[in-house]
């Protein structure tokens, strides 16, 4: 897992509503491509980057692939959290030392 | 399936002002030292970040089009700590505690952030990650 492609594969909007339809549940490519304005290989495209990013899974079920969020991709969210907030507290420690000095 | 609960995040931090000015400072102050341009929605059109000081009260910033909100205050306890109910999406919230206690001439600031579920969403849970997560991924994409 790595945050950069964490937030690289998030970085793009289309992406974003693939993953958020995921959140409802398992989807196949064609499923997913039926709610978006994109072509099925787009999707395909997209989920390839996701799954890279470790933010979502693919699984063989009967003749179908069926993708979903990868709970590992919770690590990225809270990656990024993690560097959210060390440059937050430095910020307020910085201010703090500004006030005091 | 088990509920995967992501561990939470803890940072520390010591700053010279004892508890009662640390906590000013983090809260009624927030605007004063909060890096707008990187860690919030609205970036370098943010004119203000409000901490309202009462449990329920809410976190938000200010722009010229008006307020986005960040969480709300689910305990206010000057100077120990306050807990926020801080926002991922509409219907999907993670939690913030920082506590500050007395360490020599200053203090001791310590943050929780926890709450990192794959539960699965909730019912009218909608566009949540994007909601988080676009401005902050694209001013960081700004960045470099």
């Amino acid at each position: 897992m790595n945050t950069n492609g964490v937030l690289a594969a998030l970085g793009d909007p289309t992406r974003r509503q693939i993953f958020e339809s995921l959140r409802s549940g398992p989807r196949s490519v064609g499923e997913l491509a039926a709610g978006l304005p994109v072509s099925r290989p787009a999707v395909s495209q997209h989920l390839r980057v996701l799954k890279e990013a470790g933010l979502v899974s693919d699984r063989k079920q009967g003749t179908r692939r069926l993708y979903r969020v990868d709970p590992g991709g919770l690590e990225g969210l809270r990656d990024y959290f993690d560097g959210f907030w060390g440059e937050a507290l430095a910020r307020f420690a910085d201010e703090a030392r500004k006030e005091q000095g | 399936m088990s509920t995967t609960a992501t561990e939470a995040i803890r940072k520390t931090v010591l700053v010279d002002f004892p508890p009662e000015e640390a906590f000013d400072l983090f809260t009624a102050r927030i605007a004063s030292w909060w890096p707008v341009r990187t860690h919030s929605y609205g970036g370098e059109q943010v004119t203000d970040v409000v901490f309202e000081a009462h449990a329920g009260g809410r976190v938000y910033e200010v722009t010229p089009d008006g307020e986005q909100d960040w969480g709300t205050v689910r305990a206010f306890d000057p100077p120990n700590g306050f807990l926020l109910e801080w926002l991922i999406g509409e219907a999907s919230s993670t939690e913030v505690e920082v506590r500050f206690t007395p360490e020599g001439p200053g203090s001791r600031v310590e943050l929780e952030h926890r709450g990192f579920t794959a539960s699965g969403p909730r019912a009218g849970y909608a566009g949540g990650w994007d909601v988080v997560l676009a401005p902050f991924v694209e001013s960081a994409s700004k960045k470099g």
